[in-house]
């Protein structure tokens, strides 16, 4: 075994030997990923459990309440019907039902007079999807109501006779209204909430690999190995060879530990497997940059675990490993790119909505050229240390 | 530590160096930490390094080994120059022992003997054998697939030896092995590098303990604020200042009477008496004392006690700088 490789196995044998290490590379981002894909998994499918009161009891409402019962909709709601209105906030405040629609009386009568009288939608202020969700539908059918409104009054206009009218607007009511809005997705593919955060967590806790290694060097430094090591007949780059690797091959056993466990388990899609491979090697290949700066950086093993903690949480919470970037607001996005993370998972959610393995080539050029700058970094600040 | 066969490779230049250093100086900011230090060791050699904590013997060390630049002076281990960014084929003849225990805690014993054999390119049947060997040196054998966090300081420290050992280094420099070790394993330490010269292999070796450099070294070289400023073994170290042995005699009879006879005797510089005893001031006092009896015997005073006391290191350093050698 050459020094290189002797190197970086002790380095390993080492870290399988911490059971911290264990658990922040692997039980730790399974357990995490799994966690926030359950509380983000609205981002897979949702539905409504809501109430419903008719204090009108007309034939609107009634329509309304069949509206809600519509067989189109019933992946997305299922329906209740309760007496009162304290019975549905009842409901609503125990969280029996996410949302409850209130009918006012009336409603029916005040719909053909032409005057409003609104569906009140019930939701509690910690479940304000469920309300949003509610709130569409309510909306939906007054849009529908008004269209049908709309073509009768101009039916009218047009010299149509009041005989005719009750099978005109049944016809306009029966027809709905044309979409508006069609949603074009990239990929082909829906992006699962695991899709996402599995790489996202399997790349937040494979960046304290860096922090590791960081600290181990200066350790090494403190108890006299180090020295020992380099007194030995070995050029200088072989020790931090030696390091780089073990750092590469703790972050990718820990990615690749992350991405079969996911896809086993909870069926994460990572994409193609040579292009995930090329995204897994080119983001470890990141986080070796990153140790060498955080080590160039730093004096002591204390400095180095801070240094290490601060560019770790800093990466993350830019590249969006605790979010989707696609929800963050647009300066975010645009400094997500300036993180290799954020690249990486720029290359996953490609690849996880159907992407060809060709969406990867910018995101590994992306990081390669972030751990060229680190590295570049690190020997000048290394060199001038020398001096 | 076990009786084992210890083997060095005689390498020496033509000289019969081992090491040779010429003018070694080393700055630290303004301070200047070694001035000028040039030291030569031969082949089977026990060279002592001896001074106080900050006289500048592990910055001596250090570049001995090519852990360390000099601002200025040269080192040659074997004939092949040392360099702190490279001389690899001088490292390659270097065993190098740390003051720290310079150990992995979380390895076993073996681990770590097999990891920093695999640094000096051992590898396969040699590795194996050299390793066992080391286990068997530093007897620890038996405690071999244990990990060293559940050692104790003195097999740690048998340990940290032995790891300098693997790959049968031609110089063997130990910085201060027996700090912070008890007596009962500072006994083994000592015994064995002790062997390790006896077996050819030259020893570079440095300590504030008195006692350890004249138990072990061939030659002495005393270090202070960075500048060797005396060398030589220890008879030459004592000629060097002039310091004389003194001979203490406990004895009844007429005392004063005996002391003024002493004084007639040759290589005898001066005695006096008190409470009982008699103190001679002498040359070579062992190779006096069959005289001093006889005189003794022939004055009817009855001798109870004679010791010798014979000038050491901790007095030919005071001697030279003026002050005790600092813990």
């Amino acid at each position: 075994m050459s020094p290189v490789l002797a190197i970086a196995a002790k380095d390993l044998r080492q870290r399988l030997r911490d059971r911290s290490a264990i658990v922040l590379g692997f039980v730790a981002p399974v357990v995490i990923a799994t966690l926030m894909s359950f509380a983000f998994g609205g981002g897979d499918s949702y539905h409504l459990d809501a109430a419903v009161v008719d204090n009108d009891h007309g034939e609107l409402a009634a329509a309304f309440t069949q509206v809600l019962r519509d067989p189109e909709l019933s992946d997305l709601v299922t329906v209740r019907t309760v007496p009162s209105e304290a019975d549905a906030r009842s409901q609503v405040d125990s969280g029996e039902v996410g949302a409850a629609f209130v009918i006012p009386a009336g409603f029916t009568a005040a719909a053909r007079g032409g005057t409003a009288a609104p569906v009140t939608v019930l939701g509690r202020v910690d479940e304000p999807v469920a309300q949003q969700v509610g709130q569409a539908i309510a909306d939906g059918f007054a849009a529908q109501l008004d269209a049908v409104r709309l073509s009768v009054a101009t039916a009218l206009s047009s010299g149509a006779t009041p005989d005719g009218l009750p099978a005109l607007a049944a016809e306009a009511a029966a027809r709905r209204l044309p979409e508006q809005v069609a949603a074009v997705p990239a990929g082909t593919r829906q992006l699962r909430s695991i899709s996402y955060f599995g790489p996202a967590m399997g790349i937040f806790f494979a960046l304290f690999a860096v922090s590791f290694t960081a600290r181990g060097y200066f350790l090494e430094r403190q108890t006299g190995t180090l020295d020992r090591i380099r007194a030995a007949p070995l050029r200088p780059a072989v020790v931090l060879a030696g390091k780089s690797l073990a750092t590469l091959g703790y972050a990718l056993a820990s990615l690749t530990t992350m991405a079969l466990v996911t896809t086993l388990a909870f069926d994460a899609y990572w994409g193609p497997p040579l292009a995930a491979a090329a995204l897994l090697v080119a983001m470890a290949l990141a986080m070796v940059g990153l140790t060498a700066l955080v080590i160039s950086l730093s004096r002591t093993e204390r400095q180095a675990e801070g240094i290490a903690a601060m560019l770790t949480f800093g990466l993350v919470l830019l590249g969006g490993n605790f979010v989707y970037v696609s929800m963050a607001p647009p300066l975010l996005r645009t400094l997500a790119l300036l993180t290799p993370n954020g690249w990486a998972l720029r290359g996953f959610t490609d690849l996880a909505t159907g992407a060809g393995p060709s969406a990867v080539l910018v995101p590994v050029l992306a990081m390669l050229a972030f751990t060229a700058a680190c590295g570049g970094l690190a020997v000048l600040l290394s060199r001038r240390a020398a001096r | 530590m076990a009786q084992a066969d210890v083997t060095a490779t005689a390498r020496s230049t033509t000289t019969g160096a081992v090491l040779e250093c010429s003018g070694l100086t080393r700055r630290f900011g303004g301070r200047v930490a070694v001035d000028g230090v040039s030291l030569r060791i031969a082949p089977g050699e026990t060279y002592g390094l001896l001074g106080p904590n900050g006289a500048g013997k592990t910055t001596v060390i250090r570049m001995v080994c090519g852990l360390l630049r000099p601002d200025a002076g040269t080192v040659v281990v074997a004939g092949r120059t040392m360099s702190a960014a490279g001389g690899l084929r001088a490292r390659e003849l270097i065993g190098y022992v740390p003051q720290e225990v310079a150990l992995y805690p979380d390895l076993t014993a073996r681990e770590n003997l097999r990891f920093f054999g695999r640094m000096y390119r051992l590898r396969g049947a040699r590795l194996n054998r050299r390793v066992e060997a080391v286990l068997e040196l530093v007897d620890l054998t038996e405690r071999a697939g244990e990990r060293v966090e559940s050692f104790s300081g003195g097999m740690r420290r048998r340990l940290n030896i032995g790891a300098g050992l693997l790959h049968e280094p031609t110089l063997l420099v130990l910085d201060e092995p027996t700090v912070g070790v008890d007596p009962q394993s500072r006994h083994a330490i000592l015994e064995s590098i002790q062997r390790f010269g006896r077996s050819g292999m030259a020893v570079l070796y440095t300590t504030h303990y008195m006692e350890e450099a004249e138990r072990l070294c061939d030659r002495v070289g005393i270090i202070d604020h960075g500048r060797l400023i005396a060398e030589g073994t220890h008879g030459e170290l004592v000629a060097q200042v002039a310091e004389r042995d003194t001979i203490k005699l406990v004895a009844t009879g007429d005392l004063a009477t005996f002391a003024v006879a002493c004084r007639d005797l040759a290589g005898v510089h001066g005695a006096d008496t008190t409470d009982g005893e008699v103190h001679l001031l002498a040359d070579f006092g062992r190779r006096l004392l069959p005289a001093v009896l006889e005189l003794a015997d022939r004055r009817g005073v009855t001798v109870r006690s004679v010791q010798v006391i014979e000038p050491d290191l901790e007095s030919v350093f005071l001697h030279l700088t003026g002050t005790a050698l600092r813990e």
